[in-house]
This record gives structure tokens, C-alpha cells and sequence, in this order.
């Protein structure tokens, strides 16, 4: 039993990790029908950026975070002025399928290389936010840092979920993605919508990877499988729903969990990755797709 | 040499003949409409005869190792530049191909024609058994899809002792097996360029054919191909199976001329890696997805400030591109030449015929 329930938090915490991601991807997907394949890669540049910042620079912890966190807001905020405004407000530039992937993916590829070319190869991490020895009751332990990220990987899910459900800022953000002509016409800035949830979802990202760091540890290329297992946990929550999106990573990691702990350490993410395949490949249906956006 | 089978059918809307805008886009067809086997021989030889001059160098080297990615490009041309299918599941055939020569030869005793062959079958078969099953899916399902495969392909075989774990499987053979090191190598380039030629030369068949024109359709607009009467899954499923069927070609290639295969093959570096050369290039594009090939490895190899900062170049270059020219390099050189010539005819026009014309009527006047 003791097993199952330290597998069961180990697979919540890892979980918890795709969940937010997938949380990201689909709030922003909803918005504005673009795949974030750089959110992986706005966590990694937190969790880096502050360590290097904090062991480095000898900068205290809090302004370290700081200083990383308006650094991604600005780096998002560039993005989406050079890249995007042009890409689909003034309508030059790749559009259909190519534009959901590969808008972002470039962006990935970017932030990767600085990465590596800034801080190195090595493994970083944050320091910790709440430290001291893992929590025990009985043979069941938890890492303080593990209870954080699920912790705020549930609120955070919570709280964009019921932005989108209860608020009328969240309505008109859902309208940009349904119809951006009737959302024009009707006098919502869906520019003003996709650039504000870019940011703030590459912030809550960079936050997260700041929180989560301790745990497992970030290099410059943690990026792209964070952000691929996101963009998994979001296809499987329609890409538009981040509450489910958090509840399918959840899952998702305590599938990876299970089978690692009874089936095989090895295979374990093989066999993960195949019934996901699985899955899409048998029961499409279950992704919600309608027809490619245009 | 783009989209060369909208102009071909001679159904599509166009000048008519005689017509001011007719000689300029006579003049485009026959520019951008290479004969299959021409362009495939061209290729091939061009291909030989280069690699043959670089005498088994390094470059020589680096350069068939481009060949071997490109014949995975050429197929990416016809699966994603031209058919607008998104599938992430190239370097897995890759690694299809690349695994497929190391097992039979070092296992089996195969000789490297003979694995060759077996691993174009093995990939056929798969292509169709998981082409049958992906292509049900739309748009992006199979992107999403396709986009798991590299993840778990990759770990099998970075897992599995049989296909050598981290380590790969060592003692590959080459295509062709010359006297010393620089002959094999001078002759493993050219079988891999005499292959890229075949390749070109089948797609270029298949852009020019009424399939092609059904692809086109279907790219344009799937209700419409559907309307015409087209079975868009048996299209899609074809354009599936031969892209792989290239990417195995290619990556048996790649693998005989670096005599090792290693799961990196397999990994998602490697697809982003030929997604970059195909879109870089030109998504549209053979001669763009052969040469961006070529280049883009060559790149990576070349100096260490380009392959230690060849993330933030390609990033960059693939959002330009994305912004200025979606079809990229070659799509912008092609509408330079295609502008450049129309100016060119349009100069002929008013010169010679139109100018003799206005001179006989005045004199007849």
C-alpha cells in the first residue's frame, strides 16, 4: 500500500508538471488557435535564470525571481510584437496548420540555443522555496517541493479554468478563439487578448519551472520534451479546456508512475507514449477536433 | 520547378493563346516543368560528379551524409510542402532505415544491397500498417500523433541491448565497397546521390500525374477534393507510405556511409532537424529540400561557432522565413527568376513580334 501511495504522489507531482504546461498550451490555444511549443522552454529559462542569477550573480532568491520573471514577460512580449502582430494581425507570413506548430517551435529553437550558449550543458536548480525534510506519515513520504507544484499546478488550473468560465475578459478571450472576425467586428482587440495570455502563461510557466526546478532539475534542452507531454496533456483536454488539461497530466503522470513502479523502470515512458499513441490513433474523437483551422 | 502540375493539366484558368500574358506563362510552364527522369538523372549526376571531386574528404564526407537526409527531404516535399500533411514520424522511419541495415548485416549477414531491398520492404509494410491506422486521423491528430513516435521510438531503442542501447550497432557496410577508404567512400556518394535521383524522379512523376493535381486539391481545401470524387484517405495513406519509404531509404544511407547507427537517428533533434531543412529551404521545392539538405549539415558539422550556436541561427531562420517567405529560400529565388523572366518576355513581346507586327501594319497601311 505504502508503495502505491509514494508511486501515486510521485506520479501527481510529475503529473503536475504536464498538467500546468498542458494548462498553458490550452488557454492560449483557445485564444488565438497557435500551439505554444515554447512554454517548456519559457520553464526552463525560469528555473535556469534564477539559479544562475542566485549562485552566480549573488542575487537574493526573490529578486532573482524577479528579474527572471519580467525577463520572460519581456522576451514573450518581443515575441509577439516582431513575430506574431505581423504574422497574423497585418496578415503576412505562414498561416494554416504550418502556422498552429511552427510559429512557436522557432521560438523553442531560439530560447534553446540561448539557453545553451548562456548557461552552459550542466543540470540547474532553483533554490528551494519550502525546504527542510520530506513530509512522512508512516512509509509514505512527500518532498515539500513536490506538494508546492501540485498545489499550484491546482490552483493554477482552477484559476484559468474559472477566468474563462466566470469572467467577461475570459469570455471575450474564448471568442477570439471561436470566430476572430466576429470577435473584430464586435469590438474585442483580439490582438491585445493573444499577446496578454502569451505573456502570462510564459510567466506562470517561468514561475513553475522555478517552483519545480528542485525536484528534477533543468538543462537548456528540458524544454521541448516538457512542452511536447503538454502539448499531449492539452490535445487530450481539446486544446481549449485548462482545467481538464491539468486533470489529464495529472493522470498521465500517474500512469508514467504506475507503470514504472509495477511494470518496468525502462519501458515505462515507451509504454506511456504507445497507449497515448494508442488512444489518438483509435478513438480520434476523443482530442474534439473539428476541421484544421484556416 | 514548384507546383508544376497546375500548370501541366491545361485545365486550369490561364491566359488564352495569343493573348499578352500567354507567352510569359508558356515560358513559366516550360521553366518549372522538368521531366521526371530528366531531373532525376540531372540530380543523380550533378550528385556523382561532385562527389566524385571531393575524393573521399571530409567534405566529401558531409556532403553524402546531405545526400542521405535529403532523399528523406524530397519526400517531406511531397508530403508536407505539397500535400499539407503534417506528420512527425520521419525520422522514425529514419531510424527504421538506419536500424534495419545494422541489424542485417551485423546480425543476419546480409550484404548491403540485399538490406538495401529488405529494409524498403520492412518499410513499405510498416509505412501501410501504421499509414492505415495515422491517416485516419485529421490534421492535427496526426500531427499529435506522429508527434509521440519519435518519443517512444527513441527510447526502445536507447533501452533495448538487441538493436546495442546507447552505444547503437557499429559495422555498417557501406553501399559499395571499393579498394580503400577514400574509393568506398567516393562510390558509397554516388549510389546515395544515384538514389536521391530515383527519388526525385518519383516524386516529381507523382507531382506531374493527375494524382498530383488531386494532392494539390486536397491541399487546397479537402471538402472541395472530396466534392471531385477524391478518396482522400487512400491519397493521404500514399503520400504517407512513400515519405517513410524515402526517410527509410535515407536513413539505411545515412547509416552505411557513417558505418554506425546510434538512437539519435530516432531522437526529436533529428526530426526538428529535417523539418528545418525542408522549411528553410523551401517546403515546396526539390531542388530547395537537396540543397537545404546539404547545406544545412554541412553547417552543423562546419565551424564550431555555427554548430555550438546552431539553435538560435535556425530558430531565427525559420521565423523569417515563416514571416517574409513561407515557402521559403527557393520559393523566394523562384519568384525573383519567375518575375525577373515574365520582364524578360514581356520585353521579347514588345521588341520582336509586336514590334515587326505594328511595323508590317503600318507598311501595309
Amino acid at each position: 500500500m505504502s508503495q502505491f501511495l509514494n508511486l501515486l504522489v510521485a506520479g501527481l507531482t510529475s503529473g503536475a508538471i504536464y498538467g500546468i504546461f498542458g494548462a498553458c498550451l490550452a488557454v492560449w490555444f483557445r485564444v488565438c488557435n497557435i500551439l505554444n511549443l515554447a512554454v517548456g522552454d519559457f520553464a526552463m529559462f525560469g528555473a535556469i535564470g534564477t539559479a544562475w542569477l542566485v549562485q552566480n550573480a549573488g542575487l537574493p532568491f526573490i529578486a532573482g525571481i524577479v528579474v527572471v520573471v519580467a525577463g520572460v514577460g519581456l522576451a514573450a512580449w518581443l515575441f509577439d510584437w516582431v513575430v506574431l502582430h505581423p504574422a497574423f494581425d497585418r496578415g503576412r507570413g505562414a498561416r494554416g496548420i504550418v502556422g498552429v506548430f511552427f510559429y512557436t517551435f522557432g521560438l523553442s529553437l531560439v530560447l534553446e540555443g540561448v539557453a545553451r550558449a548562456w548557461f552552459g550543458t550542466d543540470v540547474w536548480g532553483a533554490p528551494v522555496i519550502w525546504s527542510g525534510p520530506a513530509l512522512s506519515v508512516l512509509d509514505f513520504h512527500v518532498q515539500r517541493a513536490g506538494i508546492l507544484v501540485i498545489a499550484l499546478a491546482i490552483v493554477s488550473g482552477l484559476a484559468l479554468w474559472a477566468y474563462l468560465r466566470f469572467t467577461v475578459s475570459g469570455r471575450a478571450a474564448s471568442a477570439c478563439g471561436e470566430s476572430r472576425l466576429g470577435s473584430r467586428i464586435v469590438g474585442i482587440d483580439t490582438a491585445k487578448f493573444r499577446r496578454r495570455i502569451f505573456i502570462a502563461t510564459a510567466v506562470l510557466a517561468a514561475l513553475f519551472g522555478i517552483v519545480e526546478s528542485p525536484l528534477s532539475g533543468y538543462t537548456y534542452a528540458s524544454g521541448p520534451v516538457i512542452s511536447l507531454i503538454g502539448t499531449v496533456a492539452a490535445g487530450f483536454a481539446s486544446f481549449r479546456r485548462p482545467g481538464r488539461a491539468v486533470a489529464i497530466g495529472l493522470a498521465i503522470g500517474v500512469a508514467e508512475s504506475m507503470l514504472g513502479g509495477y511494470v518496468s523502470t525502462s519501458y515505462n515512458d515507451v509504454l506511456l507514449y504507445a497507449i497515448l499513441f494508442g488512444i489518438i490513433i483509435f478513438r480520434p474523437e476523443v482530442l474534439g477536433l473539428g476541421a484544421e483551422p484556416a | 520547378m514548384t507546383e508544376p502540375a497546375a500548370a501541366e493539366s491545361g485545365t486550369l484558368p490561364g491566359p488564352a493563346p495569343g493573348s499578352p500574358g500567354s507567352a510569359a506563362a508558356v515560358h513559366r510552364v516550360r521553366r518549372r516543368d522538368p521531366v521526371p527522369l530528366g531531373a532525376g538523372v540531372c540530380v543523380a549526376a550533378v550528385g556523382a560528379l561532385v562527389l566524385a571531386a571531393m575524393n573521399g574528404s571530409y567534405l566529401g564526407l558531409t556532403v553524402t551524409t546531405g545526400v542521405g537526409f535529403a532523399i528523406v527531404t524530397v519526400g517531406m516535399v511531397l508530403q508536407l510542402g505539397y500535400s499539407r500533411q503534417l506528420a512527425f514520424s520521419q525520422s522514425v522511419f529514419m531510424g527504421l532505415g538506419a536500424y534495419g541495415m545494422g541489424v542485417l548485416e551485423t546480425k543476419y549477414g546480409f550484404g548491403s544491397l540485399e538490406s538495401l531491398l529488405a529494409v524498403i520492404g520492412l518499410a513499405l509494410v510498416t509505412s501501410l500498417l501504421i499509414g492505415a491506422v495515422v491517416t485516419r486521423a485529421p490534421g492535427l491528430a496526426l500531427a499529435l500523433a506522429t508527434l509521440l513516435m519519435p518519443l517512444f521510438v527513441f527510447q526502445l531503442a536507447t533501452y533495448s541491448n538487441w538493436l546495442g542501447s546507447f552505444a547503437g550497432i557499429n559495422g555498417v557496410l557501406p553501399l559499395l565497397t571499393g579498394a580503400d577508404y577514400t574509393t568506398t567512400l567516393v562510390e558509397s556518394g554516388i549510389a546515395c546521390a544515384v538514389l536521391l535521383g530515383i527519388a526525385t524522379a518519383i516524386v516529381f512523376r507523382v507531382i506531374r500525374s493527375g494524382v498530383g493535381l488531386q494532392l494539390m486539391a486536397m491541399a487546397a481545401d479537402e471538402r472541395l477534393g472530396e466534392s471531385l470524387g477524391i478518396s482522400l484517405r487512400q491519397r493521404r495513406l500514399e503520400v504517407f507510405v512513400l515519405g517513410s519509404v524515402f526517410a527509410a531509404v535515407g536513413g539505411a544511407a545515412i547509416a552505411s556511409v557513417q558505418g554506425i547507427v546510434t538512437p539519435d537517428v530516432l531522437s526529436e533533434t533529428s526530426e526538428i532537424t529535417l523539418l528545418l531543412m525542408v522549411f528553410v529551404a523551401g517546403r515546396r521545392s526539390i531542388v530547395g529540400a537537396i540543397v537545404g539538405a546539404v547545406v544545412i549539415e554541412y553547417l552543423a558539422t562546419s565551424t564550431s561557432f555555427i554548430s555550438t550556436n546552431l539553435g538560435i541561427i535556425e530558430g531565427i531562420v525559420l521565423l523569417v522565413i515563416l514571416i517574409v517567405e513561407p515557402d521559403g529560400v527557393a520559393g523566394a529565388i523562384d519568384r525573383l527568376l519567375g518575375r525577373r523572366t515574365d520582364q524578360w518576355a514581356a520585353m521579347l513581346r514588345s521588341r520582336l513580334p509586336g514590334g515587326l507586327l505594328a511595323r508590317g501594319g503600318k507598311g501595309g497601311a
